[in-house]
């Protein structure tokens, strides 16, 4: 018998923010003390010795000193060449070298900053700087080992979190899909499922639009529709939300800033993004307790993370040398940096952690989880999808057998 | 009547400072565009003329673009206009006659405006 909290289960909505690591949005909680303890112990945080060396041979240590904006507004590299420096600190390709973490100010410092801001890279934000994420993720469910699916930037990562594949790509350019491997969506709608992808308006738009948009623009809604899907009951089973990407004018008049926490953009105001999305199901009460929201980010944006990626089993995939510009070629086998993911449900118990890489008995978990269980949870037996996908682990586990009740959630005023 | 919630956690307001359109788009804004002019080559017809997306500079600048691109593939998507809210019934309303003879309220007009 599955437990009540699945067995209840009648949507499952991922949210996707922009380029930011674990560390330097929740690595604070595990360092947050209470009576002379750890208030977050299980938390794979930071301990607060974590360290870079700067251009000058300084050793730069995390500092709970993060911006909301503008200090990171030099965009930090997060494309592969750029990642695989922040993972390896620059050793000499070959099957000796060991990741250490050790080259996120070094490839900061190519982006043009000076060296005092090349620092801004450790930066994190102390807990109570983001009451939202914070709550969230001690209230609910957070993934100690979520990484990105590639060490690279955003559509490829994307990509895995629509086809559980990224069919080869590494980087940003557009690529047409020959296989026969179908999107999410698309399984969804052809078992007679409802699917989605919610953008946020027409002027930020989504990040999918050659494979998706252009040929089936029946599986996208405006995140205003999805507002009133929430309150009409209408949530189809699984939807995807994209955040504003962009600072534009309302269409009504007013301005719309941008909410998905892409450096330089503003982080509270993803914060309030989170908050609203959050708010439209917890504020329904059939819908709350249908329903299993999953916050996630696409990678970590070259900002600094402790964990090494782990090797992960390749999706069958190689990215030549040229694409990756590495001069290796890459075969899908090993992980990007870290991101921050939390499961929210109100059959979650309070406080649940779910152990990653450091605790032997762990789970690790990417992008390619997000189809990998939807598919499982909806369509059961479905086997035209990459081996990585079948096997990635189920991101629904926290769900357990008891409701909370009403008045044991929180409900954010925006 | 709004239910009341026992746990409630107030989200302080971003600063209006925040907002700046004519910030420089960065590299994830710059492939959007990329992949929409891609779409927009497809389809393209006789004389026509292709945007010239080199001139694309800022977060406006794209957003403009964006909006035209994802309007021409996914309409629906478009934001509803705002009607103009109803008067109160108590009140009474103030009735103008136009040039061709019809009654209509102040309100109505101040919107055409």
């Amino acid at each position: 018998m599955p437990p009540a909290g699945l067995d209840n289960l009648r949507h499952i909505v991922v949210l996707m923010m922009e380029n930011r690591s674990f560390d330097h949005m929740l690595g604070g909680l595990s360092l947050v003390m209470q009576s002379g303890a750890k208030k977050y112990p299980k938390t794979n945080g930071l301990t607060g010795n974590e360290s870079n060396f700067d251009m000058n041979g300084a050793m730069i240590p995390v500092q709970p000193n993060a911006k909301f904006q503008g200090q990171l507004d030099h965009d930090p590299d997060h494309h592969f060449p750029g990642v695989d420096l922040q993972i390896f600190g620059g050793a000499p390709l070959g099957p000796g070298r060991v990741a250490n973490m050790q080259g996120f100010i070094k490839s900061y410092t190519t982006q043009g900053t000076s060296v005092n801001a090349s620092h801004a890279i450790m930066s994190y934000f102390p807990p109570e700087k983001l009451p939202v994420l914070t709550r969230l993720a001690t209230e609910y469910a957070v993934f100690n080992g979520w990484f990105s699916s590639i060490p690279g930037p955003t559509i490829c990562n994307r990509a895995f979190a629509h086809y559980g594949t990224s069919f080869g790509n590494v980087d940003m350019n557009l690529f047409y899909i020959q296989d026969p491997i179908q999107s999410i969506y698309e399984r969804m709608l052809q078992a007679r499922h409802t699917a989605k992808i919610y953008y946020y308006d027409q002027q930020s738009s989504t990040m999918e639009i050659v494979n998706l948009l252009k040929n089936q623009p029946q599986i996208f809604g405006s995140y205003s529709q999805f507002i009133g899907d929430c309150k009409s009951n209408t949530l189809p089973e699984y939807c995807f939300i994209e955040p504003c990407y962009n600072d534009h004018p309302g269409a009504g008049g007013g301005q719309i800033l941008a909410s998905d926490q892409h450096p330089d953009h503003n982080v509270q105001e993803g914060e309030r993004f989170i908050a609203n999305t959050y708010n439209a199901i917890r504020t329904n009460q059939e819908l709350w307790e249908t329903t299993a929201m999953l916050i996630v980010y696409d990678e970590h944006g070259g900002v600094y993370d402790h964990v090494v990626p782990p090797a992960c089993e390749s999706d069958g995939y190689t990215a030549p040398a040229d694409k990756t510009g590495t001069g290796e070629p890459f075969k899908f086998d090993r992980l990007g940096v870290r991101v921050p993911a939390i499961l929210v449900s109100p059959y979650i118990p309070r406080g649940t952690v779910v152990p990653g890489t450091e605790d032997s008995n762990g789970f690790i978990f990417e992008h390619a989880c997000i189809p990998g269980t939807v598919t499982n949870f909806f369509l059961k037996n479905y086997d035209q999808r990459t081996s990585r996908e079948k096997k990635s682990n189920n991101f629904l586990t926290p769900l357990t057998n008891t409701l909370r009740p009403d008045d044991d959630c929180w409900v954010f005023e925006v | 009547m709004k239910k009341k919630y026992k746990l409630v956690l107030k989200v302080p307001k971003t600063p209006k400072s925040a907002y700046n359109h004519g910030r420089f788009i960065s590299s994830l804004i710059e492939h959007q565009i990329k992949h929409f002019h891609d779409v927009e080559k497809a389809l393209l017809k006789a004389g026509q003329k292709l945007t010239d997306i080199s001139k694309i500079k800022t977060e406006l600048h794209a957003s403009k673009y964006l909006k035209k691109m994802t309007a021409l593939l996914h309409p629906q998507g478009g934001d509803k206009p705002r009607r103009a809210p109803r008067p109160s019934k108590t009140r009474s309303r103030t009735k103008t006659v136009t040039s061709r003879g019809k009654a209509k309220s102040k309100q109505s007009i101040r919107k055409r405006l």
